[in-house]
């Protein structure tokens, strides 16, 4: 066995640029495969980072009805409180309590329907972090002869105001009466999904219950577990503490990021395994070519008296060393080259990837990699090496010591 | 006198072309241990196919080869692959050699699928390779030899298993005048002084004398037989 290993290694290096070239074919491959998985789950993670992170939360608590009619009547009764009691159920990290209203902010000459959420500075940092998405001006540390609005920096730019600014904001009461207010410009804050920031304006609770005509208004609780996989779980666990609250976790607010990364998170190791494969197809072109090239070697071992079982794991074995040296090359280089754009990140700007930002994505992307998958790929690369070597290796055992011989 | 090869009646029909050939054609013959036997006849007279029946690569029409009491003739494949290995020596006209293994290494493989001893295995192999002349050589690849001296390491390779006996189907062919008698006095040598049976096949008049027998073959048939 030992002896046929040895042979099997010095078989690869006998036609060194073939064997050189199938190696790096696989490298290629290998990083091709994990490069462009790895990109797409980069994008999709990012995504949801925001998504959760920023925006929704991992479970957000409503009045059933206000869900399709965010109007301020319907608001949590006891809001507060709920908001402490959910708190301390064990494994929620934090929560925000908000007034939320839908509305209208007008600027000097523009205006624009936006959603007014009215938040407790101190827990809406905790929460989705807004004070770390300040890019111009401050969070909420003014105290003015006006109450301050954070808004985002693309609602700025297309109602043209800058930090310092006066708006207005019309919204209806818990009544239903119309009402305005001013409102300064304290910062501006960006996000890359644009459609939120444009939509989205912050005010301190404590200034909109005068204005909405109710102290401790409270329409929307937004949670934050400790562990993200849990979300399901302690989605059910809040359901089943406020049993008359509409109770939502990140999948439900955001189905078809959910399902692209469920999607993602499935198929990821075949989309890798299609480019894998399409190196196979040049691996068992290879193979074949070259045991066919030793028909006679072969046959001659045979007539010898070498079994067909030793010749074929002869075969096998060359392809093996062969796809295994690629293999741990090529997921080298991948780690290495994942690693780099894990600190580094790659900037999509520039290659067309403006547009993108419209669609939530980011565009810079720091690539990761579930260091399973590096593992998965190695088998995977392995697999397909030895099934491409199956059909030459039968082909070559196949053939009977005569004919080999004979075969000038 | 040992026989260590007897066939009776036996016959090698190819059906391959327009008509069936004959190609051995009713061939009783012994051989018997410590015979050098060439064996000659023009080309298409059947030689190779008679080699490869005796060396059990291809099986008979008719007829039974017995390799001293083994009628291989009925021995199964997986067997044949077994019979081959333990008891018979083989020197091909070319691409004997394993090209990736040393000279020494191409003598030892053979003793390593007989599962030898390694140390056994070197020392045996070292000596194959004197005897031959190629003490020099030994951890030189094939392809720095030249063709007669490769056929040298296939002779001492089919010597290394300690076959019955040795068949060589014109081994010779693809060598220049010196290198080919240089090979048959090897060969003869061998023959002399450690008793080993050998047939060899040869269109080479070159050589044909240094064979102690000659065995003739017309149209698969043994048309002469003639002991020096
Ligand atoms: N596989 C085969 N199928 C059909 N006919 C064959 C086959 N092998 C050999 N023959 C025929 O059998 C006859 C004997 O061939 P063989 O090769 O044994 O002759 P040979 O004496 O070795 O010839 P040469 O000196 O040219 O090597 C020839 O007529 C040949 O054409
Ligand atoms: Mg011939």
């Amino acid at each position: 066995m030992k002896k046929i290993l040895k042979i099997s290694w010095r078989n690869i290096w006998r036609n060194k640029i073939r064997s050189s070239i199938i190696i790096i074919a696989i490298i290629i491959g290998i990083m091709g495969g994990i490069f462009s998985g790895a990109i797409r789950l980069a994008a999709e993670k990012q995504q949801f980072e925001e998504a959760v992170d920023n925006r929704t939360s991992h479970i957000q608590v409503h009045h059933p009805k206000f869900v399709a009619n965010p109007e301020a009547r319907f608001y949590i009764k006891n809001g507060i409180h709920i908001a402490k009691e959910i708190e301390a159920i064990d494994g929620v990290h934090s929560v925000s309590e908000r007034s939320v209203v839908e509305g209208m902010v007008a600027s000097a000459n523009l205006n624009a329907g936006v959603r007014i959420k009215g938040v407790d500075a101190l827990a809406e940092a905790l929460t989705t972090n807004l004070n770390s998405l300040i890019t111009e001006g401050t969070y909420f540390e003014n105290e003015g002869r006006l109450p301050s609005i954070i808004i985002g920096e693309a609602l700025a730019n297309t109602i043209n105001v800058s930090v310092g600014s006066r708006i207005v904001l019309t919204f209806q009461d818990i009544k239903g009466e119309m009402i305005s207010a001013s409102f300064v410009v304290e910062g501006l804050y960006k996000l890359s999904s644009r459609r939120f920031e444009e939509s989205t304006v912050f005010i301190q609770s404590k200034n909109i219950y005068d204005l909405i005509g109710k102290e401790k208004h409270v329409t929307e609780i937004a949670v934050v577990i400790d562990d993200v996989d849990n979300y399901r779980l302690m989605a059910e666990k809040i359901r089943k503490a406020f049993p008359e609250l509409d109770v939502k976790h990140w999948a439900d607010m955001e189905p078809s990021l959910y399902y692209s990364l469920e999607f993602l998170n499935q198929n990821l190791i075949w989309m890798v395994g299609i480019i894998i494969l399409g190196v196979s197809f040049g691996l068992f072109n290879t193979i074949l070519m070259s045991v066919l090239e030793r028909v006679k070697e072969f046959g001659i071992l045979m007539a010898i008296g070498m079994k067909r079982t030793k010749v074929f794991l002869m075969i096998i074995f060359e392809t093996i060393m062969l796809s295994f040296i690629a293999g741990v090359s090529g997921l080298i280089l991948s780690y290495g080259m994942i690693r780099h754009f894990k600190v580094k990140g790659i900037n999509l700007e520039g290659v067309g990837a403006e547009g993108l930002e419209d669609f939530g994505y980011a565009t810079v992307l720091y690539l990761d990699l579930d260091p399973q998958m590096y593992f998965q790929i190695g088998i995977m690369v392995m697999v397909f090496a030895v099934l491409a070597a199956v059909y030459p290796a039968v082909k070559a055992i196949r053939l009977s010591p005569v004919e080999a011989v004979r075969s000038e | 006198m040992k026989t260590v090869i007897e066939t009776k009646n036996l016959v090698k029909v190819y059906n391959g072309g327009v008509a069936p050939v004959k190609a051995v054609n009713n061939v009783n013959i012994k051989f018997n241990e410590g015979e050098f036997t060439a064996i000659v006849g023009p080309s298409g007279s059947g030689k190779t196919t008679f080699l490869n029946l005796i060396g059990g690569l291809d099986k008979p029409t008719d007829g039974e080869i017995f390799i001293e009491n083994v009628d291989i003739s009925k021995l199964k494949e997986r067997k044949l692959f077994d019979f081959r290995l333990k008891n018979i020596g083989f020197v091909f006209q070319s691409y004997n050699l394993i090209p990736v293994l040393t000279a020494k290494e191409n003598v030892s493989f053979i003793m390593l699928l007989q599962k030898m001893k390694s140390n056994e295995m070197n020392k045996r192999a070292e000596e194959l390779l004197q005897a031959v002349g190629l003490g020099d050589k030994m951890d030189v690849r094939p392809s720095k030899l030249s063709g007669g001296q490769q056929q040298r390491v296939a002779v001492a390779r089919a010597l290394a298993s300690k076959p019955k006996f040795i068949l060589a189907d014109e081994p010779t062919a693809n060598l220049d005048t010196q290198s080919a008698l240089n090979l048959l006095d090897i060969m003869a040598r061998l023959n002399k002084e450690e008793n080993i049976t050998l047939l060899f096949s040869t269109h080479d008049q070159r050589v044909i004398d240094r064979a102690r027998r000659v065995v003739t073959l017309i149209d698969g048939a043994v048309s002469e037989d003639v002991n020096k």
